[in-house]
């Protein structure tokens, strides 16, 4: 019979997985761990089909499923370092597919990363490969400096919506348009979830943050920027697409293009970039469960999910 | 090896390659676009990759991730483009990177001019961004000179793990001189650097980085920086001429102004006035000591640039009221004539007889 097994000591109590078993097996208990969460219990084992949803949404890698006598590990392209990310927050659950994709691509030896500024600035403490800090906007000048460098390394930047969108826009736009043979994982919350909360590029019409504390008006504003749908215009051949995490199928749907993103740069195909809508529950004063169906209901309708340009059709395009 | 004639800019595109640099991340600006059109047209070449930036503020991150990931690297701008790489340059330098920023400047602030000035001093010797940090300053006064300071900064960069900045000036620049390189170094022959993010086959996880949160590491860090450009101190260079036996007054430029000086100095001598020159070649770490030795033999300091007045601070608290120090100064493009320079010198003579 197929067995969950929760790291008591990462939980931080977040309860997604006990909303993603679809057999009821998970259940929040009375029991505080070291860190001061209550943590889940498994409560209805035999109910367990192993299906793993409850390890795909985990965002603090802190289940593993025992299934036929084989128990799953987290993956090694992780330090192993507990993360800083606040409960619930899917930043954690993104790391860990960009780590299970490095380590079944074999790459963890060749790739450098490159963290930006805003919640996920000590990701060099968590991927276990080869890092660089670079200031806030400029990961992917510093990609570009790495990957015109040294070819043979795969690069990958890790960047938040006010990062990317913001401050870094011109480094952004222009990367893309190089084509530079760079992975880009851009992780939209639609808020600076760092700084307290405040208006990204990225935050939707009406949404109340701390710097539009009656909710973003677009006629001073401007709207939200469909950072994807911007790249495609360009007339470089790249791969953009669209994901979210919120939930296991769509987890899994992330992993494949995030994948999809790697293997274009060690095919030196092109640009690369994954956008990826994230929550979080601390900056939308939402619980990590109300977060994800927010994100659902109001940036999926404004952001949609999908691959948004392939480079094979790119490259009929550019022949027009 | 045969000496050629060479632009200045074009000398210090030459020179970078013969250190062994095959990566150059720039933007254009006047006065300096030769750099990055002769690196573009070089670079392909010899195996090596020129990418045109979209600003100053990305060329000098790129630097950053090359220079991480243990490439001799190198750009070149002038004022206004120099400002916006102070973002990078802070970060270099808290990061430890080796990388060689040339600034050719012009007349500021603001867009300024276009012609030659000495007005970014502050800025370079300084720090320049943001945190306690300082670059290593050379400055040279000939083309010759600007070849052999470019081979040196890229050793310097590397020795010190520190960016190192050749200040020029728009003459410097567009001046043709005879050059020879003097050494030519192959990329493949340059020493391995152990803690670059090269990938992590063998060895733990290279982490390039300048945040601290914990404010005892980030004091143990700046301390660090801090002994190290000390170390520094015995990196300093410069020329002391007509020197010998004392002289009425000693004049203290660098680049440009110093060879206007040795001009003035043989006008000077025509009228009985012994004027001498000492010129820094590093203008961080400063050659302090040198400078108040020379001036013993001195009865007055005259410090000239091409600035209101920058220098000359560093020149006074070095002297420290041991000799009377004057200045002149020519700014916004204007530069001063040797003659100027003469008459400066009475004048000081005329004062503090
Ligand atoms: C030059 C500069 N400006 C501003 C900041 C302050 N700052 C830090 S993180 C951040 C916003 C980050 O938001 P985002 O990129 O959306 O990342 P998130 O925290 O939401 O994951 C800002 C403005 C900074 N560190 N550097
Ligand atoms: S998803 Fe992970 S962190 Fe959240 S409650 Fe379950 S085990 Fe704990
Ligand atoms: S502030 Fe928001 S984005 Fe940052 S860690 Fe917390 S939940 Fe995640
Ligand atoms: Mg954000």
């Amino acid at each position: 019979m197929p067995s969950v097994i929760i790291d008591k000591d990462r939980c931080k109590g977040c309860e997604l997985c006990v909303y993603a078993c679809p057999e009821d097996v998970l259940a929040m208990s009375d029991e505080i761990n070291a860190k001061g969460y209550f943590v889940p219990i498994v409560a209805h084992p035999e109910n367990c089909t192993g299906c793993r949803y409850c390890l795909l949404v985990c965002p603090d890698v802190a289940i593993q499923v025992e299934n036929k006598g084989k128990v799953t590990k987290p993956p090694e392209s992780l330090t192993g370092k507990p993360f800083s990310y606040c409960p619930g927050c899917t930043h954690g659950v993104i790391h860990r597919l960009i780590a299970e994709v490095m380590d079944e691509l074999g790459i963890q030896e060749r790739t450098v990363g490159i963290a930006p500024v805003g919640c996920s600035v000590l990701a060099y403490e968590f991927f276990a490969c080869d890092m660089q800090e670079a200031s806030h906007g400029r990961a992917m000048a510093v990609a570009t400096g790495i990957k015109r460098g040294r070819p043979d390394l795969t690069v990958f930047t890790y960047q938040g919506d006010g990062d990317l969108a913001s401050i870094g826009m011109a480094e952004t736009v222009h990367a893309a348009n190089r084509g530079e043979k760079i992975t880009v994982i851009f992780v939209n919350n639609a808020i600076y979830g760092m700084t307290g909360g405040q208006m990204a590029p990225t935050t939707l019409p009406g949404q109340v943050a701390s710097t539009c504390p009656t909710g973003r008006d677009v006629t001073l504003t401007g709207y939200p920027i469909r950072v994807v749908e911007l790249l495609k215009s360009l007339r470089t051949p790249a791969y953009l697409a669209r994901v979210t995490v919120t939930d296991p199928k769509n987890v899994l749907a992330a992993k494949k293009a995030i994948r999809k993103a790697f293997k274009y740069q060690l095919e030196g195909t092109c640009f690369s970039l994954v956008e990826v809508l994230s929550t979080c529950p601390i900056g939308w004063g939402e619980t990590p469960h109300d977060a994800c169906g927010w994100l659902q209901e109001n940036m999926v309708p404004y952001y949609p999910l999908g691959e948004v340009k392939v480079p094979e059709e790119a490259t009929v395009q550019a022949g027009s | 090896m045969a000496k050629k004639l060479m632009k200045g800019c074009e000398a210090i595109g030459e020179a970078a390659i013969h250190a062994g640099c095959r990566l150059f991340f720039g933007y254009p600006i006047t006065p300096q676009n030769e750099i990055p059109e002769y690196m573009s047209a070089r670079l392909p070449q010899v195996g090596g990759t020129f990418v045109q930036a979209e600003s100053e503020v990305a060329a000098s991150n790129m630097l950053y991730g090359a220079a991480g990931a243990g490439c001799r690297v190198f750009t070149s701008s002038s004022s206004p483009g120099i400002s916006l790489m102070q973002e990078g340059l802070s970060y270099i330098a808290a990061a430890e990177l080796p990388v060689v920023v040339v600034n050719i400047m012009r007349g500021g602030p603001g867009l300024g001019g276009i012609l030659p000035s000495q007005s970014d001093y502050f800025q370079a010797t300084k720090g320049g961004g943001h945190g306690d940090y300082r670059l290593l300053v050379l400055a040279p006064s000939t083309v010759q000179e600007a070849a052999d300071l470019v081979i040196d900064a890229f050793d310097l960069a590397d020795e010190y793990r520190n960016p190192v900045m050749i200040l020029g000036d728009g003459l410097i620049g567009q001046m043709m001189e005879p050059v020879e390189f003097k050494k030519e170094i192959k990329p493949e022959d340059l020493p391995e650097k152990p803690w670059a993010t090269t990938g992590r086959a063998g060895r733990q996880q290279n982490i390039i980085n300048s945040l601290y949160l914990d404010p005892e590491q980030l004091e143990a860090h700046n301390w660090d920086l801090h002994r190290k450009y000390q170390r520094m101190a015995k990196e300093v260079r410069y020329e002391a001429f007509n020197t010998d036996g004392g002289c009425d007054v000693l004049i203290v430029a660098y680049g440009t102004v110093a060879r206007i000086t040795k001009t003035a100095i043989d006008m000077a001598r025509e009228k009985g006035l012994k004027i001498g020159l000492f010129r820094p070649i590093t203008l961080y770490p400063y050659p302090t000591e040198a400078l108040v030795q020379t001036a013993e033999g001195a009865k007055s300091v005259l410090v000239s640039e091409l600035s209101t007045g920058q220098m000359v601070e560093d020149v006074r608290a070095a002297i420290a009221g041991r000799r009377p120090v004057g200045f002149y100064g020519r700014v916004g493009g204007m530069v001063m004539g040797p003659d100027e320079l003469v008459e400066q010198a009475e004048k000081l003579v005329a004062v503090h007889v």
